[in-house]
């Protein structure tokens, strides 16, 4: 039942990115249709997440298919966000692969718990990884805000008036979600790096910079305060911020990638 | 009976037709003389009208088109009297402007108000203006004494709902589709919403003026409007609203805009990087520059400074054929959503027509039904009271049987639009039937003259219901 609903899940959010996908190649705005398809995969997801938490009495956040599952969730709980607004919907375009890539990994490596026990557990380990997944989903959104901003801007720089004029939201709708999801992706990273760190000086070995958790949370807060940082420039900000926030997101996931390849703890999330 | 005939045929020669002109067909200057504006409607309107062939009459005109419409007794007649009334306006003889015009009748009619109302016979396909002025032409139809009756009433206000559904339905009104929208457009994928933001147009000339308003309906809060002298930007202002500043202060005020449309008549760039650069310095937020001047008003390289937007009249034009091209793809979905519309109301009106056109069917039978009955009963001498009543019973019974299949083929053919002919043929021949002393003895010459009688075999397999028929 659980991999019904995700696979179900699936199927609803590639239903979403083809009408996006659609709606790309006609060079129009999208619709209504996308964002309700794209709600019902969200809750057909969370049910999935829903009836694992009651089936083994424990929260999806640690092994890998559970963790890439519920990190899924939260970006597709951005995307739902930004396309209630009309002016941003066609976010899903970018989002939506990565929601797809990583609830088809979850569906691939199985959604249910790795049987290992783990020291670090408890609301403090719930608030840490629930923190950190706000955290990369508000990079992912703040980030696949930067890539569309440099594509509308270089459109209009060089008035080019195909798909992605038509179709790609305002430079200063774009500039927004790209604000949104830093503002609110930074502190929860923040707060779930600290949350960790806290726990791990306090009851564990000390800093564990070696594990591969800890070098990618590193290197996400790294990438937020350089996007941050190119934000608060005087002059005019735009493309400059757009691009930085999209090459820390492209560092990022390099580092995701490179970290699991070369992890030693296959079935944790990293 | 016979007199109920004719009344029926005369009834269902009424017609809906129009007799127009438009950019399809005449030129700017015959157009601009012929256009009918809302002061000289009433009168234009009350003289087409004093025709007794024109039952109801709706005068549709706009700067590329003038429509009349009617709801008319005898359609050549009427169309007479519009091109009369067309003539005079244009200040040419009848026959002389017949060339411009273009007649409709029935279906044709409308289709044609149909397509109209949902912009796919604009010179801007798809373009929302249109529909308005469907809406308006027929709101001073109202006003007037007489001149919408139930006809004009349902084309109109179903043309006004298939405008809406065109719109709603399909994509054919997306995107912009003149300079001034176009204008709107692109500063809007800039800032998203113009709710709000600033603007300042130099030179007051009328594209600039038009482009501003667009600009105002979006939400735009502030303007400023900086001309060759102040008086004229005064005046301008006057007009539209906001604030009148003289050229040596642009370049102070330019630092807090959001959208500068320039569409001065001067010779050389008034706007040049240099100047530019120096009054935006260090600005966060961009500026969008629409130069809609010929020659421009911008210097190109305004375009490569940081944070500045710059598009010029045929960067304009180019968001305008995007939109065209795209309007001309979403036109075959509207095509059919009007056809859909135009048939369903052809049905109805056909309906509201079929029943006169029965009843002299009926009529007519029931006139030869009664004439043989009359003859034969002359002929049968000695008959009793209660054969009489049989023989009549029978006859009535046959007539029934006879018209049925006749009546279900009159009610199918109202039905379709491709069967008007058929339907005004047998209306001519009730007609004919009715005003000839020989309709009430049809002879066997008659019977044979009009050659074989075809579904014979298949009006006899008909279960005709009595009480239906």
């Amino acid at each position: 039942m659980i991999l019904g609903l995700h696979l179900l899940a699936l199927v609803l959010y590639a239903a979403a990115w083809v009408l996006q996908l659609r709606g790309f190649r006609g060079g129009r705005e999208p619709g209504l249709s996308g964002v309700t398809v794209v709600g019902g995969g969200l809750a057909v997801h969370a049910a999935g997440l829903l009836l694992y938490a009651l089936s083994y009495r424990s929260l999806p956040l640690v092994g890998l298919g559970p963790a890439s599952s519920s990190l899924a969730l939260f970006i597709s709980l951005f995307v739902l966000a930004a396309s209630v607004r009309t002016d941003l919907r066609a976010a899903g375009l970018f989002l939506l692969p990565l929601v797809l890539l990583l609830v088809g990994e979850a569906v691939v490596v199985g959604i249910e718990p790795t049987g290992r026990q783990i020291a670090f557990r408890g609301p403090w380990f719930v608030l840490h990884v629930s923190a950190i997944f706000i955290g990369y989903a508000g990079l992912a959104a703040a980030s696949a805000a930067a890539i569309m901003y440099v594509f509308q801007f270089r459109a209009l720089k060089r008035k080019q008036f195909g798909s992605v004029f038509g179709f790609f939201p305002a430079l200063e709708s774009l500039d927004r979600l790209n604000k949104v999801g830093l503002a609110v992706g930074f502190p929860a990273l923040s707060v779930g790096l600290l949350a960790g760190w806290s726990w791990t000086l306090t009851f564990g070995r000390g800093l564990a910079l070696d594990n591969p958790g800890t070098i990618l949370g590193i290197v996400t807060w790294t990438a937020y305060l350089v996007a941050i940082a190119a934000r608060s420039r005087p002059g005019p900000r735009g493309e400059r911020a757009a691009v930085i926030s999209a090459v820390a997101f492209l560092v990022t996931f390099v580092a995701f990638l490179a970290l699991r390849i070369t992890a030693r703890e296959a079935g944790f999330f990293l | 009976m016979a007199a109920d005939a004719r009344d029926g045929g005369r009834a269902d020669a009424a017609t809906i037709a129009l007799v127009g002109l438009s950019h399809h067909t005449a030129p700017i200057e015959l157009r601009e003389r012929v256009y009918v504006d809302s002061a000289s409607v009433r009168d234009t309107v009350r003289g087409v009208m004093e025709s007794p062939a024109i039952h109801e009459c709706v005068a549709l005109s706009t700067c590329n088109r003038t429509e009349f419409y009617f709801q008319a007794a005898d359609a050549a007649s009427a169309e007479s009297v519009a091109i009369a009334a067309v003539a005079a306006r244009a200040g040419m003889g009848p026959g002389e402007v017949e060339a411009y015009l273009y007649h409709r009748h029935g279906y044709e009619g409308v289709l044609h108000l149909f397509r109209v109302a949902a912009g796919l016979d604009s010179l801007v396909v798809g373009e929302a203006e249109i529909l308005g002025q469907v809406g308006d032409a027929y709101e001073l139809g109202l006003s007037l004494p007489d001149s919408v009756g139930p006809v004009l009433h349902r084309l109109f206000q179903s043309a006004q709902a298939v405008g809406g559904a065109v719109r709603s339905e399909t994509s054919l009104g997306r995107g912009a589709a003149s300079i001034p929208s176009a204008a709107v457009r692109l500063a809007a994928k800039v800032f998203g919403s113009l709710e709000g933001r600033s603007a300042m147009v130099l030179g007051a000339g009328e594209m600039g003026v038009t482009t501003l308003r667009c600009l105002l309906s979006e939400g735009i809060s502030d303007v400023l409007v900086a001309s060759r002298t102040l008086d004229r930007a005064q005046e301008t202002v006057a007009q539209i609203g906001g604030r009148a500043i003289s050229l040596e202060d642009v370049w102070e005020a330019i630092s807090d805009v959001d959208i500068l449309v320039t569409s001065t008549s001067a010779a050389e760039p008034v706007v040049t990087s240099d100047k530019l650069g120096l009054s935006r310095g260090q600005v966060g937020s961009p500026l969008v520059v629409l130069d809609i001047a010929l020659p421009r008003d911008v210097e190109p390289g305004v375009g490569g400074l940081p944070g500045i937007f710059l598009y010029n009249i045929d960067d304009l034009h180019k968001v305008v054929g995007a939109t065209e091209e795209a309007r001309r793809a979403e036109a075959a979905p509207a095509e059919t959503l009007v056809t859909d519309h135009a048939k369903r109301f052809w049905r109805w009106y056909r309906s509201r027509e079929v029943g006169p056109l029965i009843r002299g069917l009926r009529a007519h039978g029931e006139a030869v039904r009664l004439a043989e009955l009359e003859r034969l009963l002359a002929e049968l001498d000695g008959l009793s009271e209660s054969d009489r009543e049989r023989i009549e019973a029978a006859t009535r019974r046959l007539l029934n049987k006879l018209l049925h299949p006749s009546t279900v083929a009159v009610r199918q053919a109202a039905a379709d639009p491709n069967a008007i002919d058929f339907l005004d043929r047998l209306r001519d021949e009730l007609r004919l039937a009715a005003s000839s002393p020989r309709s009430e003895s049809v002879t066997e010459e008659d019977i044979e003259s009009s050659g074989p009688a075809n579904g014979s075999a298949d009006a006899e397999s008909e279960e005709p219901n009595e009480a239906r028929s």
